[in-house]
């Protein structure tokens, strides 16, 4: 095998140790490239975070300026959303959709490398707008019209940030198609689609809802830019423009967004239980319906982000309860995954422990979820603490745990060697601790009437309670991070970690067939797909001939 | 292990720690004591909702929790199997149709209560009060009926409907006293509604809740219920003496200093400007450089107001012939 892949690549320049990154177009390289980037914004976007919550640990406070205060709120959001949560999805599924179809690469690779790249340049232009001359955008990072508009939001750094997102937006829209193309068009023989793993299942919806949401996004970025330097006037209503009509754009494009966020996360709890509770997975076809459920879904509640707007009684109505509606997939999701651990044989390596962190935690993010629904208590808890909670334990709790999860258990696939147990249930142990800590008081304060995006607040008492609270769990947060990178330190730079064979885990997908790491191919061969778990499959086959 | 009870301990530490002080204060556990009727119903269907989901969150944790104690591997190696249960489609049915019930019975009962949430009862709806609200960067800006202003203060009379048509001058803001009633934003060009009708003399506190800028966190809002006398002589005399100096503090001295010192915004108190009237007034209707055009809707009355105050207890500066 060795020599068959030498005389595939031949060595010349692209071969060098920083060449191959750069010209790669293998989508593993490109996977582990999104990744790795990802993390670097992760911990740029934690480090926004922990400042922020130093600056609330207590009331009336100057850790930061107000004016740094509104450029470190809104470069967290975005870093999170645009820069680490969708395109270390696209990481994992460039990595592992053509390894769990059994495919040699993704259907266009040049595009794919494309995709990296334009997800790099965005990213490198949103953090250089920070040298801006007068700093980065500090509207928030949904941006309402008419604050981001030239008028309030005067200098480049607004325009840098549309700038950033149009290019991610372009990378996204690439890599969806790609996803999309190679999904279904290259499986391997005998890989139905119901047989597919239910992580390539979610990249498929994760696919359509990109292709579909982001060019309102891409629309509603342009209007606003037209805005700032084009002498239009969609957005401002003292020239006929109208303010709200930006919300409806952005949020048609918002609100998939979320699920197209937390779809991938739920496909790798999906892949992450059976495995570790030695099961198969609990009603895999509800679990695939309530998926292209929540998808089709996701893209009709856009408008429960602007209950406090004014919108006709019939449109919150409609919303409230098409809103609700999506609360019973999701709630297919959870039960199938707790009836997933029921009799099983469960194994608490760190990636179960991520993943069933993740059901507790999305669970109170779900819940919290319904009263933002009910249009009239979002009357009492939008837009505060409360929101900022919700969103937290759906997208932290949820998506990020997941992640961490896949972190842990495709690690060995990817570098060869496992990441260290004792380190990772300490790092998922401080996180677990630490996030509860954080964002659990952040529910109490949005009822106490705390709004969020404030620099600082004037209450003592529960307010700098709670606050305080917060605030040392992000600190415990920030120390299990340090853990994590301890972690990767001590398995891939100090080499302590154990080599892994090809399959660890005793898993059920294709790519642990192969090598770990795979070779350039992927496969020398694959085998006849004949269920949703072939390598169980194989392992009974071969346990049956011996 | 003494790992796990150390943080078990840590964690039981701080939730009764927690516990004990929210007890004591409703801590933000429920909504806030509501003071309004609008506001009483969006808390009934608030703890209508809370009984359902409080009860899937304990089923769905404590089924998730036993789970993991009952089918923990116990030394079994990975290489034993599970039940190998695939799925079950009566539980599918089940798990479907009780959110789908319980949803319902949720939107049957808000759409119960809404009538009383978006308008005041048809019996108490005979002559309101009505107020214009106006949201500036950074400041809310009340007119009554007569005429009379109030900067970020709302004076209401105990019992009466009071409903407040709310603007916005420039950005973004959102209107929220959290013991009266629920969010509206002030949007600019469009014109949003909401009623009171207060239970109880006091006090009500609220703040911006939509980023609106710089001084978001200083729009703080009080909405003071008294007597309908107290009200009434608030809006006939006390409204116009107060004025002056509720512009400065409301409009001027969250950037500049309490006492013009600096803060954020320049140093102003001994600025000549401040006691040319016309001076005055073209900067606070247009704005100038980084200062946003606060007064541009203000009228004669209120500029007025601001350059007596100024003059008599905020500018200290040479007085200037003719000033």
């Amino acid at each position: 095998m060795a020599a068959r892949s030498e005389a595939a690549y031949p060595v010349t320049w692209k071969s060098g140790r920083v060449a191959r990154w750069l010209v790669t177009v293998d989508h593993k390289r490109i996977g582990i490239l999104y990744i790795a980037t990802a993390l670097v914004f992760f911990f740029a976007g934690g480090i926004l975070a922990l400042l922020m919550r130093a600056q609330l640990a207590t009331p009336n406070e100057s850790v930061i300026t107000k004016n740094r205060y509104d450029e470190v709120m809104t470069m967290h959001g975005t870093t999170m959303v645009f820069l680490v949560v969708v395109p270390i999805l696209a990481g994992f599924g460039n990595y592992l959709v053509p390894l769990m179809i059994g495919a040699r690469d993704m259907a266009f690779p040049r595009l794919n490398a494309l995709s990296y790249w334009l997800f790099l340049l965005g990213g490198i232009v949103l953090y250089l707008s920070w040298f801006s001359a007068s700093g980065p955008a500090r509207a928030g990072w949904t941006s309402y019209p008419t604050l981001s508009e030239l008028q309030f939001s005067p200098g480049h750094g607004q325009d840098y940030w549309i700038l950033s997102l149009h290019i991610l937006t372009l990378s996204s829209l690439a890599s969806a198609i790609n996803f999309l193309v190679t999904i279904h068009n290259m499986r391997t023989r005998g890989m139905t689609w119901m047989r597919m793993p239910l992580f390539v299942w979610a990249i498929e919806v994760y696919s359509v809802l990109l292709l579909a949401a982001l060019p309102a996004l891409s629309a509603g970025l342009t209007m606003l830019l037209l805005d700032r330097r084009g002498y239009t006037h969609f957005f401002i209503p003292s020239e006929g423009g109208n303010a709200v009509l930006y919300q409806h754009v952005f949020w048609f494009f918002g609100h998939p967004e979320v699920y197209i966020m937390v779809l991938p996360a739920m496909g790798m709890v999906s892949e992450i239980l059976p495995v570790f509770a030695r099961k198969p997975i609990f009603g895999y076809t509800a679990i695939v319906l309530s998926t292209i459920f929540i998808g089709f879904y996701s893209m009709l509640v856009w408008a429960h982000h602007m209950f406090t707007v004014g919108l006709p009684t019939g449109l919150d109505g409609f919303f409230m309860i098409s809103s609700m509606i999506i609360a019973v997939p999701t709630g297919i999701k959870i039960f199938n995954w707790v009836a997933t651990t029921w009799r099983g044989n469960l194994q608490f390596d760190t990636p179960m422990l991520f993943a069933l962190g993740f059901i507790a935690l999305f669970t109170m993010g779900g819940l919290s979820g319904i009263f933002l629904a009910a249009f009239p208590i979002d009357w009492q808890v939008h837009d505060t603490y409360y929101v900022v909670a919700h969103f937290h334990y759906v997208l932290f709790g949820g998506s990020l745990f997941a992640i961490f999860g896949g972190v842990y258990y495709w690690w060995p696939k990817i570098f060869g060697r496992l990441l260290d147990e004792r380190l990772g249930k300490l790092h998922f142990w401080l996180t677990f601790v630490g996030f509860n800590l954080t964002f659990l008081p952040q529910h109490m304060l949005g009822l106490l009437g705390m709004p969020r995006r404030v620099w600082t607040y004037h209450h003592g008492g529960l307010w700098e309670t709670y606050n305080l609270i917060s605030t040392i769990g992000s600190g415990i947060m920030g120390l299990g991070m340090l853990i994590f990178l301890v972690n990767i330190w001590r398995t891939q730079i100090a080499r302590r970690g154990i080599r892994a064979g090809n399959d660890p885990w005793l898993a059920d997908t294709l790519e642990w067939y192969t090598t770990s790491p795979p070779p350039p191919q992927n496969f020398d061969s694959v085998p006849y797909v004949t269920s949703a778990r072939p390598l169980r499959d194989l392992r009974r086959r071969l346990a049956e001939q011996t | 292990m003494r790992r796990r009870l150390f943080v078990l301990g840590l964690l039981g530490f701080v939730v009764l720690a927690t516990a004990s002080v929210a007890a004591a204060a409703n801590g933000g556990f429920t909504p806030q004591h509501a003071h309004s009727p609008n506001a009483q119903r969006i808390n009934q269907a608030y703890y209508v909702v809370l009984a359902f989901t409080a009860a899937i969150f304990l089923i769905v944790e404590t089924l998730l929790v036993m789970f993991i104690w009952r089918y923990r591997s116990r030394g079994r190696p990975r290489t034993v199997d599970g039940g190998q249960v695939h799925g079950n489609n009566r539980l599918e049915i089940i798990w479907t149709l009780i959110p789908v019930g319980i949803i319902s019975v949720i939107f049957g009962f808000v759409f119960y209560k809404l009538p009383g949430i978006s308008g005041p009862p048809t019996a108490h709806a005979a002559n309101p009060l009505e107020v214009k609200l106006d949201a500036h960067q950074f400041y809310w800006q009340f007119t009554y009926p007569n005429g009379a202003v109030s900067i970020d203060e709302l004076h209401l009379p105990v019992g009466r409907v009071v409903k407040i048509d709310i603007n916005s001058e420039d950005v973004n803001h959102s209107w929220w006293i959290p013991q009266l009633g629920g969010k509206t934003d002030a949007i600019p060009g469009r014109t949003n509604h909401i009623w009171y009708q207060p239970d109880k003399i006091g006090t009500y506190y609220g703040q911006c809740a939509e980023f609106c800028g710089l001084f978001h966190e200083r729009m703080l809002a009080r909405a003071i219920v008294t007597s309908e006398a107290d009200y009434e002589s608030f809006v006939r005399t006390r409204a116009a003496k107060e004025l002056g100096k509720a512009e400065w503090e409301g409009v001027c001295a969250k950037c500049h200093g309490p006492q013009g010192e600096g803060d954020y915004g320049p140093a102003i108190a001994a600025n000549p400007t401040l006691v040319q009237p016309s001076g005055l007034e073209n900067i606070v209707r247009n704005g100038r450089g980084l200062m946003p055009a606060v007064g541009n809707n203000w009228t004669q009355a209120q500029f007025r107001a601001l350059e007596t105050y100024i003059k008599a207890s905020v500018y200290k500066g040479a007085s200037t012939s003719g000033g």
